[in-house]
Order: C-alpha cells, then sequence, then structure tokens
C-alpha cells in the first residue's frame, strides 16, 4: 500500500516537474562552486558575479540557438569535506555540463577525483596548487599560474627588487597556503636568502600574537605568509602592534580589499603577488571592467571575477563549438586556443594555462597599487 | 621574551575568563551546559559594533564616558538576549530530561548564528577603532594602553561579582538556589528572578567578553563565538565547572598556557597543547582545579 502511494507521488512530482519546462526551449547548466558564506565568501561571491556576467552575455547574443544556459550555484564553504558533497550533488544532475570552480585548492583537488567520474569538465580560476593536475585527470583544467611560479616569483621580488635576505614564513597548513609558502622558502633558500623560521597556524584563529613576538626576537626583514586574507589582515595589525614593523608579503589569497579592512592601517607597504596582469593593463579586458562597473556600480571588484569570467567563456564556447555534447567538451577545451580578457589562453597536457604571467602589488593609501 | 608572552597570555585569559565566567555560572544554577553562550558573546560584539560605528567622534574628553555607555549597554543587550534565551529555551524544558535544555542550547546557538549572518554580513567586519592606542616600554617589553585596558576591566568586573555573590542578598539566594532548588524555595527564594539574574550577569560579562575580543583583534564576524566558546567553556572545566574562582583562573591559565605554548613549542599545536592539558587535570582532578567533591544529592 505505501510502495504504491509512492509511486503515485513519483509519477505525479515527475509530472509537475515536466510542465515546468516550456517546450522548444532546452536548458544547459553550468555550475560554479566556490565559498559563498563563511571566512573567504567575498571571494566566492566575486567568482559567482564573473560567472554570471559570461552567461548572461551568452543567454542576450543568442548564439547558443534554441538553448538557454543557466547558472548554479553551489556553495563549499572553503571547506574539503563540503567540496565533495557538493560535487556529488553537481554530478548527480545530468543538466550540468562543465564546472567552474573551486576557490581553495584544498577543496578542488578531492572535488576534481569525483567530477572526473563522470569526465565532467572542471576549470578552476583560483586554485592554485601544482598537484591539483598533476593527479593524471583529463577533466580538470587551470586558468591561473601555480604555486610554484608565484612562490618563486615572490622570492626573487624580495631578494632583487626589495633587497632583503632574511625572512620569517607562516602558512595556514592548507594546500593553497603551505603550498606556497614552501615554493617560497625553496627558492628563498637556494638563491643564498636565510629563512628564520617555517611555522603553521589555524585557519579561524585570532591571537598570532604569541608567535609573532617569537618571530620578532629572529628580527626578519620581511613576513612571508602563504594563506587567506582573513588571517593575514590580523597577522599584519599584530604584527605591527607588537613593534615587528618589517612588510608583509603574501600571494593572491590576500589581494583584496576585504585584507586591507580587516588589517587597517598596518597593512600599508605590504606586497601581494597576484596571478597574470593587472586587468586595467590589458586591451581585452577594459570592456570587461566597463561592463562590470555598469553592472555592479556598487561592488569592489574581487581578485578572481575577471578570471571566473574567462573560465566560463571558454565553457560556453566549448558547448556552442561542439553542438552541445557534454562528451566532446572536454576534448575541445584541451585543444582550445581562447583570446579573451587575459590574453590568449592555451593548455599544456596537464591542463594548466601557458599563460604565466604574476604581477606585484604594494598597499598605498588603502589601495593595492600594481608595482611590476 | 618571556614577560611579553606572559602579557598576550593574560590579555588573552581576560577574556576567556570573563566569557568562562557565564558557563560556569549557569552550570552551577541548572546543571547545564549553555551552548548558546558563544553566541552571546558574539551578539555583544556586535552591539558595541554598532553603537561604536553609528555615533560620531566625539571631542577626546567625552571619550571615557562614551566606552563606559557603550560597555554597560552592551553588556545589557547581551545580559538580556541571554534572559529571553533562558525564558524561551530553556525554562519549558526544566522538568525534562538534562539532554533536552542542552538540545535546546545548541539549536538556539545555530539560530543566532544563522539569524546574525542572514540580517547583518557574511563577512567580517572591521571593529572601528575609536579608542587611542599607546604602546608603553616596561622593563624592555612592549605593552599596548589596550592589553592594560583589558585585563584591568576584567580584573574589576570580578572584584564586583564576587562581591556582590559573597555580600549582598541576592548574592545569598543565588548560592542557596545553586545548592538546592526546592529547599531554595521553601526559604521563600523566587528561584525563577535568580535564575534569569544568573543569565542576566553571566550574559553580561559574556557579553563585554565581546566587545573587549572585537577591540582586541580588530574584527568581528558572525561565526566568532564558536572557537573563544570551547576554549573558555575549556577554562570553566578547567577550573571546575560550577565554581566561580574557578571560572576565572582557568580562563588566566587557559591563556596563558596557549600563549606560552605557540610561542615556545609551536604555534599550529598550541590548541592541542592546552587540551593535553585538560585531560591531563581531569584524569587527576575529575573536578577541575577548584572544584571541590559535590555530595551526591539523592
Amino acid at each position: 500500500m505505501f510502495r504504491s502511494l509512492l509511486v503515485v507521488l513519483g509519477i505525479l512530482t515527475g509530472v509537475v516537474g515536466c510542465g515546468q519546462v516550456p517546450e522548444g526551449e532546452k536548458i544547459i547548466k553550468i555550475a560554479v562552486v566556490c565559498p559563498l558564506t563563511g571566512d573567504i565568501a567575498a571571494m566566492g561571491q566575486g567568482m559567482k558575479r564573473g560567472a554570471e556576467m559570461a552567461v548572461e552575455e551568452a543567454n542576450a547574443t543568442g548564439k547558443l540557438g534554441g538553448i538557454k544556459l543557466e547558472l548554479a550555484a553551489f556553495d563549499d564553504r572553503a571547506d574539503p569535506k563540503e567540496a565533495v558533497n557538493v560535487a556529488n550533488q553537481v554530478i548527480s544532475d545530468t543538466k550540468i555540463v562543465g564546472v567552474i570552480g573551486h576557490l581553495n585548492s584544498g577543496c578542488s583537488i578531492p572535488a576534481s577525483q569525483i567530477y572526473a567520474k563522470r569526465n565532467l569538465l572542471m576549470m578552476t580560476p583560483a586554485s592554485t596548487n601544482p598537484k591539483l593536475t598533476l593527479q593524471g585527470l583529463k577533466n580538470v583544467f587551470r586558468v591561473c599560474t601555480t604555486d610554484d611560479v608565484q612562490g618563486s616569483f615572490g622570492a626573487n621580488y624580495v631578494l632583487d627588487k626589495l633587497k632583503m635576505t632574511t625572512a620569517a614564513v607562516i602558512h595556514d597548513k592548507t594546500a593553497y597556503g603551505q603550498g606556497l609558502a614552501e615554493e617560497f622558502k625553496k627558492q628563498f633558500e637556494s638563491r643564498g636568502g636565510k629563512i628564520m623560521s617555517f611555522d603553521g597556524i589555524n585557519i579561524g584563529d585570532k591571537d598570532f600574537r604569541a608567535l609573532l613576538v617569537r618571530i620578532k626576537n629572529e628580527k626578519p626583514q620581511i613576513l612571508y605568509f602563504g594563506g587567506m586574507y582573513s588571517e593575514c589582515g590580523l597577522i599584519t595589525r599584530q604584527a605591527k602592534e607588537l613593534g615587528l614593523p618589517v612588510p608583509v608579503v603574501s600571494g593572491d589569497g590576500i589581494f583584496t580589499p576585504e585584507y586591507i579592512k580587516i588589517g587597517g592601517k598596518s597593512t600599508e607597504g605590504d606586497y601581494a603577488s597576484m596571478i597574470g596582469m593587472p586587468p586595467e593593463n590589458l586591451p581585452a579586458a577594459k570592456t570587461f571592467m566597463d561592463k562590470f562597473k555598469a553592472k555592479y556600480p556598487e561592488v569592489d571588484m574581487q581578485p578572481y571575477d575577471p578570471y571566473t569570467y574567462e573560465a566560463t567563456g571558454m565553457l560556453i564556447e566549448a558547448i556552442e563549438k561542439t553542438n552541445k555534447e557534454p562528451l566532446k567538451i572536454v576534448d575541445y577545451v584541451s585543444k582550445i586556443k581562447y583570446a579573451g580578457i587575459l590574453g590568449e589562453t592555451t593548455f599544456d597536457e596537464k591542463g594548466d594555462t601557458l599563460n604565466k604571467t604574476i604581477s606585484i602589488y604594494q598597499v598605498k593609501d588603502g589601495k593595492f597599487v600594481y608595482c611590476e | 621574551m618571556f614577560i611579553e608572552q606572559l602579557v598576550n597570555g593574560l590579555t588573552l585569559g581576560s577574556i576567556y575568563a570573563l566569557f568562562a565566567l557565564g558557563y560556569t555560572m549557569v552550570y552551577g544554577i541548572l546543571l547545564m551546559i549553555n551552548f548558546a553562550h558563544s553566541e552571546i558573546f558574539m551578539v555583544g560584539a556586535y552591539i558595541g559594533f554598532w553603537m561604536l560605528s553609528c555615533l560620531p567622534i566625539f571631542a577626546p574628553q567625552f571619550l571615557p564616558a562614551y566606552f563606559l555607555i557603550i560597555f554597560i549597554l552592551s553588556m545589557l543587550g547581551a545580559g538580556l538576549l541571554a534572559v529571553m534565551v533562558e525564558r524561551l529555551s530553556y525554562k519549558p524544558l526544566r522538568k525534562a530530561c538534562r539532554l533536552a535544555p542542552l538540545i535546546s542550547a545548541i539549536g538556539v546557538s545555530i539560530f543566532l548564528q544563522n539569524l546574525v549572518m542572514l540580517t547583518v554580513s557574511a563577512q567580517s567586519q572591521p571593529y572601528p577603532e575609536k579608542l587611542p592606542i599607546r604602546q608603553f616600554h616596561l622593563f624592555g617589553v612592549q605593552i599596548s594602553s589596550l592589553q592594560i585596558f583589558i585585563f584591568g576591566l576584567a580584573i574589576l568586573l570580578m572584584i564586583i561579582l564576587r562581591i556582590f555573590i559573597s555580600r549582598t542578598k541576592l548574592g545569598k539566594a543565588m548560592r542557596a538556589v545553586a545548592e538546592n532548588h526546592t529547599v531554595a524555595q521553601l526559604m521563600g527564594i523566587n528561584i525563577n528572578t535568580v535564575i534569569s539574574l544568573v543569565f542576566l550577569i553571566g550574559g553580561g560579562l559574556g557579553g563585554i567578553a565581546g566587545v573587549l575580543n572585537g577591540l582586541y583583534y580588530g574584527s568581528i564576524k558572525y561565526n566568532m563565538g564558536f572557537l573563544p566558546g570551547i576554549k573558555a567553556f575549556t577554562a570553566a572545566v578547567l577550573g571546575g565547572i560550577g565554581n566561580i574562582k574557578g571560572a576565572m583562573l582557568g580562563g588566566f591559565i587557559l591563556g596563558i598556557v596557549e600563549a606560552l605554548a605557540a610561542g615556545y613549542i609551536s604555534s599550529e599545536n598550541k590548541d592541542v597543547i592546552a587540551f593535553v592539558i585538560l585531560i591531563l587535570v581531569l584524569l587527576f582532578r575529575p573536578t577541575g582545579i577548584f572544584g571541590e567533591e559535590v555530595t551526591e544529592k539523592i
């Protein structure tokens, strides 16, 4: 009796579900998976904005024929466990033909293995840990440069441009933060720099004074941090309060206006390396910047908005050119030559972009200013 | 360096101790762990945040009065919220099994966290820097005026609390209710009033700990209460839960242990060290450092 009732219910919901889609219009979904809530939600919300812009534009031009693209946003809360749950949800939706995400390397690596089960395309605009593309998965692509490039770039910059030879390194024990810090250390030491100490901290901690007092006595010339802005903002503030007035150098994880909001005046003079050229220096990116300002006049652009826009654009081109066949999308992207807002992007056999520029920015008067 | 770490530990410990008092007082009187207390701490920080960001900058001579008002209002706001939580979610369950109010408390905690996340912001908010902070050099050690202020305020509030509990009539009533609800009621004490008072005081101290936490670290968030909440609860257990003197000293001990562990051993494992000490203390003194042997109630 109960079972037959369930069957009836199932049929009913099935009928109702079908009724909602207007005939003749097919829906294809793109998933964007990133932290929409939690500590680093500001960056995740930015990624969602970038993807939204690309999808809306594609729908407006009508180049996909009778197909309507839909963006399905998922929240991984920057938590690897949650990322795996969400990835399983994503592969169970057969309308989804590609994934844009995740933000954190620690989330991207386990989630990529789940997408690989269905050979579902995954393009990350932000995960920089080299391990992601070393897993031998065919479906994984990365639009941003990796930590080995970024970490050693940071080390060279400190040695060559800042002329400083001693550094204390702190990282947040994540795949991204620790990876970046280790690459920095390797390059810094191989070129004769001295690493005074190498310490991990816990994400979510607020008190770093005990560690910073110890580092202060080691008298480093700079502080290198591998991790995200929420911890780094507190570290730079506490370091300066304690009388350790050295600049903090970090990676793309702190390159956001939120960093300056949390760290306050103490962030003045800190450096952040960032993947790619500043969008305002690329002629192709100018239209993107203008469109962004027109659509979100009140919002500060976050670092990955343009990258997500670019990744989504590539996926849309793949959907268009492969005649909407999900199985061919991965093949198409592996051979893509995409001229977009970041310049021309092609991928190597691992799935990493060959467009590998790094820029460095310094905080001046409460803003990140491009140095080189 | 040792003295610097000690100063850091004492400041951290002051916040833990104020926070821990709320856990221990509620446990002393209701034998329940009030998991919503970490959210009272968070709401206190947000009340302070609103007042600091709404009000214009006054002339410096009004600054002490201005901060006094902010502290009093944040304490009141957080305390009244705690009383409301008790009335709505614990009081109806007072006769139920001991697990029921505990689960209700976890529910309240999740509710308040998400309420703030949805209505205020899911992002970290920078705490307004309106308190001028000066750095002092004492005996070759750098100490900020804020650290001295936090430590001083915490000690002052604890002294007031001790006097209140040991010298006043209401304090006596509180001790009586903690000892035995029924007998206290027979002596003409209104236990509902006393329980509300405990939540008001405990919540108020939690709220002010939240404001101090915001001033000290410079940023607040909807889930900021969770980690310090666990630490403060640990401090209460370390000192002997239900014992007010224990919570105060437990807070300071935990703060100092954490600072020294991070400074001398390893910053990534400072929590491991702090909790190992807790386990060791509980193995040898299950009632905590200052916990007293309680005769079994029959």
